[in-house]
């Protein structure tokens, strides 16, 4: 379990968030407990306000749990500094969105390598890897337009790239097809299974059971609390 | 640091694409950076035009030709000077005998040598009158007078009856032929031959004439100067001159001040310079950060997707800043080049303007460049410093909320509110350190902390207006909530909205304090409207031996004034132009110890200071003076003096002792013996300015021997216009024994203060209906959402307007609120001072504090609401449509 293509590249263990204080505390997530390896597509489901999108932001080191602790390629982001968990976002975790959250500012090439240019590469290689990101993609010739001059589905290719770009291992992608139409979902769905098959592991919040189906394992939410969860953990069925 | 500058680069780039893709909002940032550069650099390019430097003003001084001046002081003493004896010198020892030229060659060897052109006054006649203009007298066409005068027309003079004049001279109406009038009254002419431009005066008159033509009515009494050519002369020549009592200007020593010891400069003053370039820099920065402020809030809140999407992708709370931050240096840096190159094309477009307005020829079209830089790096730092809260806040806020679709304002913190309310005492406290005493500029930086303070307490204020709204129709209750929702934007609009006013109460008051305290501490000569005429000889010498004709006076006066009442005012004749006659009442009891009867201070408008009456026909002046009960009518018809003392204890006298001095100028000559006469001594306290001292009847006048005669002319209610004044007072010039005529005007605001008000409430009111509305533009657009949100549930059209109104209203009327409160605290302070003490010599009661209560009304209560209608009428009333998402 020590070696390190056994550890889990994300690791939620007792997390519990509670938002305000006294009568009017809520609990957004009750000591839910799981793990992705890499390789592995996770689908998270649940209804709203079941606290799917709660565990994405603690998962991304964007918000702290109450208790417990958020693990990411074995760093415990309840224990780090607001510093290095940016740092984290930059070198291992990538972030998908539903309405795409690309910066209008920004061409899709220069979008793709805001991740690698904020952590201090030089502008050249930045540019060179968000053109490989993008090649893989498929959407090499997207590089130079701006987001208000590409389609819903090419904006969510360029997101994956950006999310996934020098090498992250962890894609957290809250429902990426909610603003999709159904063809052009399934594309995105493709691409998010083909990363991870290629050695990332991803957590997909979705509540479209069909989405569900593109990933290993289910797990389900309500009320703050994993309430079940169907398909084995990578490490189980590797081990 | 390569990673530094890494960050930066995306940092402008977003930036910078932010900005070119919201034109509108990044214009208006713009113009609030932009504006203020630009009218500061045009201000400076044309004071520095305007105002002759010392290498400029040299060839005015010294023509195109001369090495320098040099003049030997008439009053035989050694002298000291700095490099420009213009500016200062000084005389010192006595000499043993006075200098010649040859003393002066004896330093700077034998050098051609031209009298430097004299300047005095000179009184020729015009078809308007009798009027004093410039004369200048010098060789005009020996070479070293070259760039004195510029030939425009004609030719130079060549004879001792020829002269040339400027073109403001002939604008007078003189025709080929000058009429000179002489210092004794006699007239002779000149034939003009030439029109000529003066190196220094362009619109005042000047005529110029050989040496010795013209006659020299006023005399500096700095002795003849001479221009000499040659070498340059040494520090240590002037030195060796001025131990000779010789003033010296030399060309290179006087352009280059700051290249020779100058033992008269002491310095002082530079600190206090710099403390008031210091203040206003201060105040500027704080009045244009905060007018930009709004637009830049604007655009952080509408980044703050990007800026959460940033910090999702892996930036750091201090990368998002930056990108705030970079887009103020984008606009800084632009403002400061279009600021500067747009200063100085209006300056040159403005010269003429100003050259029409300035009697002085302007200088070279002057770029002080070190200037400019320092304007152009105040616009810089005013953009940046204006988006350093917006880029704090910004990167204070939730990533989550806002990645969510929610508003991620973080908290407002408590210790701001009360960091302002202590800054606010800080600033009172000051403001009453520097009244007691501590100075001006204590209270000037008072003003600054109170207003730092108040800007910190906007956000408070703010949300009470938004709480006390509940009750108020739905567009003001809109506005007003808006108003605190958007904090970033509001607080910013209403604090130059505050600062503003601020200024404009606490300088309002200062002045009009002050103009109430010389006012209230005018005293009239005369009874307002009436006139009075008296002997004016002029530069006449010798005066006429005859006595004024009074008879034709009066006739001259009534041909201008037919509806005035006209009549003599009777008093102490002075019988002789080189002595004078001088009344003295005393305690008749003690005569001895030369006690003397006399109020602490008195005038002479009416021409003397006893008057000579037997009660029946007291000019108004006087009947209006004294009171009913005092009887003065009875008790000089009952043959008794009148007297007034400031020595309440003279009241009980019954009678005083009069005598008559005559003194000249070594004292007094001739006394008559003391007559004791009936008399009622009246009281008059210290502060009081009587416009007399005695009233004597004719019967008491002959008893004491005083000379009793017509001294001048009162004129009631003349109805005279300043021109027709004019008119009468060149009349009277003309006349063989001249006379001059006063007219009470009462008190006469000062014109310069006039235009420093209206100056400064144009200015204002340009900042706040500025401040207001850029704050309601960006407020409209960023309301969008909620205003197409009203028109789906019914609400008409007009709501729009009426919302734009009503935060027009709620950020001008809440800013200048807060203004006239902290505009109070440094305007009162820097007024107890101001007017706490009189002139010297008198005891008026102060501080005069005038709270110009209509004008702040105007500012506070009628700029907002006029602001409010004009937006209420002129915004598009058509309610967007519900805007998509996304």
């Amino acid at each position: 379990m020590n070696a390190p293509e056994t550890r889990p590249v994300l690791e939620l263990a007792q997390v519990t968030r509670i938002h305000g204080a006294g009568g009017l505390a809520v609990h957004a997530l009750r000591e839910v407990s799981f793990e992705t390896y890499a390789g592995e597509l996770v689908a998270v489901m649940g209804p709203s306000g079941s606290g799917k999108s709660t565990l994405l932001t603690l998962a991304g080191g964007l918000d702290q749990p109450t208790s417990g602790r958020v693990l990411v390629e074995g760093t415990d982001l309840t224990a780090v500094g607001s510093a290095e968990r940016a740092k984290l976002r930059r070198t291992s975790i990538g972030y998908v969105f539903q309405d795409f959250n690309l910066i209008p500012a920004l061409t899709a090439g220069e979008n793709v390598s805001l991740p690698l240019e904020l952590d201090g590469v030089p502008t050249r290689a930045a540019r060179a890897a968000a053109s490989t990101a993008l090649g893989e993609l498929g959407i090499a010739d997207l590089a130079d337009r701006f987001p208000d001059e590409m389609s819903g589905g090419q904006q969510q290719r360029v997101a994956i790239a950006r999310a996934v770009v020098g090498d992250r291992r962890l894609i957290l992608a809250d429902e990426p097809t909610g603003a999709l139409d159904s063809v052009t979902g399934e594309d995105i769905l493709r691409l998010l299974r083909a990363r991870c098959d290629a050695g990332a592991a991803g957590v997909l919040v979705t509540h479209e059971p069909r989405h569900a189906a593109w990933a290993d394992r289910v797990v389900f939410l309500r009320d703050g609390a994993v309430v079940d969860e169907a398909g084995e953990p990578m490490a189980a069925v590797r081990s | 640091m390569r990673r530094h500058l890494l960050g930066w680069r995306i940092a402008l780039r977003l930036a910078r694409r932010d900005l070119l893709k919201h034109r509108a909002r990044a214009i208006i940032a713009l113009v609030m950076v932009t504006l203020p550069v630009l009218a500061v650099v045009t201000a400076d390019i044309l004071i520095q035009t305007a105002d002759v430097s010392p290498t400029e003003g040299i060839s005015r001084r010294l023509g195109a030709v001369a090495t320098a001046e040099v003049q030997i002081f008439e009053g035989r003493q050694r002298v000291t000077q700095g490099p420009d004896p213009l500016r200062d010198w000084v005389a010192g020892d006595e000499l043993s005998r006075a200098t010649t030229f040859a003393d002066v060659e004896g330093v700077i060897g034998h050098r051609s040598k031209l009298a430097a052109p004299t300047s005095s006054e000179l009184v020729v006649r015009t078809p308007h009158g009798r009027e004093a203009v410039a004369a200048e007298q010098a060789d005009v066409t020996a070479p070293l007078a070259r760039g004195f005068y510029r030939l425009d027309g004609g030719r130079w003079p060549a004879a001792s009856d020829e002269v040339v004049v400027n073109q403001a001279m002939r604008d007078r109406g003189v025709g080929d032929t000058l009429t000179i009038v002489d210092r004794d009254g006699t007239e002779s002419s000149r034939t003009i031959v030439g029109t000529i431009v003066d190196a220094t005066r362009r619109s005042g008159e000047v005529v110029v004439g050989l040496p010795g033509t013209l006659p020299r009515l006023t005399d500096d009494g700095m002795g003849q100067g001479w221009l000499v050519d040659g070498p340059p002369l040494t520090w240590s020549q002037v030195q060796r001159l001025n131990d000779l009592g010789v003033l010296v200007t030399d060309r290179h020593i006087a352009s280059h001040p700051d290249d020779y010891p100058d033992s008269m400069d002491d310095g002082s003053g530079d600190s206090t310079t710099l403390q008031v370039a210091a203040l206003i820099v201060v105040m500027a920065l704080i009045e244009v950060v905060l007018l930009a402020g709004p637009a830049f809030a604007v655009g952080a809140r509408k980044q703050q997707r990007s800026l959460a999407l940033l910090v999702a992708s892996g930036g750091t709370p201090a990368q998002a800043r930056r990108v705030i931050l970079a887009g103020g240096l984008l606009l800084g840096v632009a403002a400061a080049v279009i600021g500067v190159a747009g200063g100085i094309g209006a300056a040159w477009l403005l010269q003429p303007v100003v050259q029409r307005f300035n009697a002085s020829w302007l200088g070279p079209f002057d770029v002080p460049w070190p200037h400019l830089v320092a304007v152009a790096a105040f616009g810089l730092a005013s953009a940046v410093i204006a988006c350093v809260v917006p880029a704090w806040i910004a990167s204070r806020q939730n990533v989550v909320a806002v990645l969510a679709g929610r508003r991620g304002d973080a908290k407002p913190t408590r210790a701001f509110p009360v960091l302002g309310v202590v800054l606010f005492g800080i600033g009172v406290l000051m403001a009453i350190a520097g009244a007691s005493g501590r100075g001006d500029l204590m209270v000037a930086w008072s003003a600054v902390v109170c207003v730092l303070g108040m800007v910190l307490l906007v956000p408070v204020v703010v949300s009470w207006v938004a709480r006390a709204a509940g009750r108020f129709p739905l567009p003001v209750r809109f506005a007003a909530r808006d108003a605190v929702r958007h904090r970033t934007r509001t607080t910013p609009a209403v604090a130059a909205v505050a600062a503003t006013v601020a200024g404009v109460v606490a300088l309002g008051i200062s002045t009009s304090s002050d103009e109430k305290q010389n006012r209230e501490s005018y005293t009239p000569n005369l009874v307002m409207g009436d006139a009075s005429v008296t002997p004016d000889y002029g530069y006449l010498d010798p005066r006429p031996d005859r006595p004024t004709d009074w008879d034709q006076v009066a006739d001259v006066v009534r041909e201008h004034a037919p509806a005035a009442r006209v009549s003599p005012v009777v008093g102490v004749g002075q019988t002789s132009t080189t002595s004078w006659v001088n009344v003295v009442f005393a305690d008749p009891a003690r005569t001895a110890e030369d006690e003397q009867i006399s109020p602490s201070s008195s005038s002479s408008a009416l021409g003397t200071d006893v008057v000579v009456s037997d009660g029946a026909q007291l000019p108004s002046l006087v009947a209006s003076y004294f009171s009913a009960d005092e009887g003065v009518a009875e008790t000089l018809s009952a043959g008794r003096a009148v007297v007034l003392t400031s020595d309440a204890s003279q009241t009980r006298l019954d009678q005083v002792a009069i005598h008559v001095e005559t003194s000249d100028d070594d004292g007094p000559t001739v006394s008559t013996p003391a007559v004791t006469v009936p008399a009622t001594v009246l009281y008059r306290p210290d502060d009081d300015v009587a416009p007399l001292r005695a009233i004597l009847p004719p019967s008491v006048a002959r008893r004491a021997g005083v000379p009793a005669a017509t001294v001048a002319l009162d004129v009631a209610q003349p109805h005279l216009t300043t021109e027709a004044q004019k008119d009468l007072q060149a009349a009277l010039q003309d006349l063989p024994t001249p006379a001059g005529v006063y007219v009470e005007r009462g008190y006469q605001a000062d014109a310069y203060t006039r235009i420093v008000q209206w100056v400064l409430a144009a200015l204002g009111a340009i900042l706040m209906l500025g401040g207001t509305l850029t704050a309601m533009f960006l407020a409209l657009s960023d309301a969008r959402p909620d205003l197409a949100t009203l028109a789906a549930v019914g609400a008409a059209p007009r709501t729009r307007r009426r919302v734009a109104a009503a935060y027009t209203f709620v950020v001008s009327f809440v800013g200048a609120v807060l203004g006239m409160l902290v505009g109070f605290v440094p305007g009162l302070a820097v007024t107890w001072p101001l007017t706490a003490e009189g002139y010297s010599g008198s005891d008026h009661v102060g501080p005069y504090i005038e709270i110009p209560w209509l004008m702040i009304a105007v500012v506070v209560l009628g700029l907002p609401l006029l602001t409010a209608v004009v937006v209420g009428l002129f915004t598009r009333s058509r309610l967007p449509m519900v805007a998509r998402v996304g």
